[in-house]
């Protein structure tokens, strides 16, 4: 095996609490921020000094997939994803791009305030923009309930492979006398799946924003590992 | 617009002693792939080639570098992760 360099790439401005933001927060007033950023923007030493000066109580939320505070990855997408709750008046997000604002607003219903520091924009966004993700995951968990043939996706990637719990996943079903059918692969790719149309609902061991995302670009139903392993949870969470 | 970290990456190649480096980049940071390439070729006795595909996170590892005797993969724009066990 080869060995591994991973670089942040580290943003290459300077993370400042610009006009536009003050006036945001003079705006909104919060007391409290629950503060992400993705890892390009994690150098906030003179940010966090300036909402002090706002006397606004910063807590630095850590997610549980990343030993550092701050940081927010894809996946973090589940209201259990951070080690302590969110409970401050204002989440905020410093990066740029949907991805992990995306992240949030699948893991919690509240809305989610967003400061590019490139292009000094500010946006709040919540679950109304992902509505469409939101209402088909609904309906795919009721389609996984009633479905008598299931496919569960394994992506052979070490970071997002989930075989053991396939096979386990796979026994469960069978002793519900469904049927589990288990396909490998290395990238999934939503071209493949409907060379098997007797699936009448998948199941996806991989990345959870595949099965989140990408469910509005495929015709067949798909439910992430977590909400297959437990339906009646995965209700109760997008409800919260 | 995002920090290459070049020097850091030479020196990790020439401590490695490494032959043969991947370059992993993602979609935002792909336009760069011949600076970081031909930084690697002039500063390093390495060869460097890239990787075409994903670079989702580092959850999303080029598999199979070993049978082209790969002795260094180098992503960017990712960290360390805790893998959720089920």
């Amino acid at each position: 095996m080869p060995r591994l360099l991973l670089i942040d790439a580290k943003w290459e401005g300077e993370i400042k609490l610009t006009k536009k933001l003050k006036a945001h927060l003079k705006k909104t007033k919060p007391k409290s921020i629950d503060l992400f950023a993705s890892v390009q923007f994690s150098n906030i030493k003179e940010f966090l000094n300036d909402l002090k000066k706002l006397k606004i109580k910063v807590n630095m939320q850590k997610v549980k997939r990343t030993d550092k505070p701050l940081q927010i990855l894809g996946c973090d997408c589940y209201p259990d994803s951070f080690e302590k709750k969110l409970t401050s008046d204002m989440i905020l997000y410093i990066g740029d791009g949907m991805f992990h604002p995306k992240a949030l607003i699948l893991a919690i219903d509240k809305p989610i305030t967003i400061f590019d520091p490139i292009s000094d924009q500010i946006k709040v966004v919540g679950r109304k923009d992902m509505e469409r993700e939101l209402n088909r995951k609904k309906a795919n968990l009721k389609k996984y309930l009633i479905a008598n043939k299931i496919g569960i996706l394994v992506t052979i990637k070490p970071g997002q492979q989930y075989f053991l719990a396939a096979k386990k996943l796979k026994e469960n079903l069978e002793k519900e006398n469904k049927k589990a059918y288990i396909f490998i692969d290395d990238t999934l790719n939503p071209m493949n799946y409907e060379n098997y149309p007797f699936i009448e609902c998948w199941v996806n061991t991989a990345c959870p924003r595949i099965g989140t995302d990408d469910i509005i670009n495929i015709n067949q139903p798909m439910i992430n590992l977590r909400d297959a392993l437990d339906p009646g949870r995965a209700f109760v969470e997008l409800e919260k | 617009m995002y920090e290459l970290e070049l020097q850091q990456l030479i020196s990790e190649i020439k401590k490695q002693k490494a032959k043969q480096v991947l370059i992993q980049l993602p979609d935002g940071m792909k336009h760069k792939a011949d600076q970081v390439a031909d930084a690697v070729e002039e500063q390093t006795s390495a060869k460097a080639f890239l990787w075409l595909g994903s670079c989702y996170g580092a959850c999303d590892l080029p598999l199979g570098m070993d049978i082209l005797n790969i002795d260094l993969v180098v992503q960017w724009g990712h960290n360390r992760f805790n893998k959720e066990m089920w």
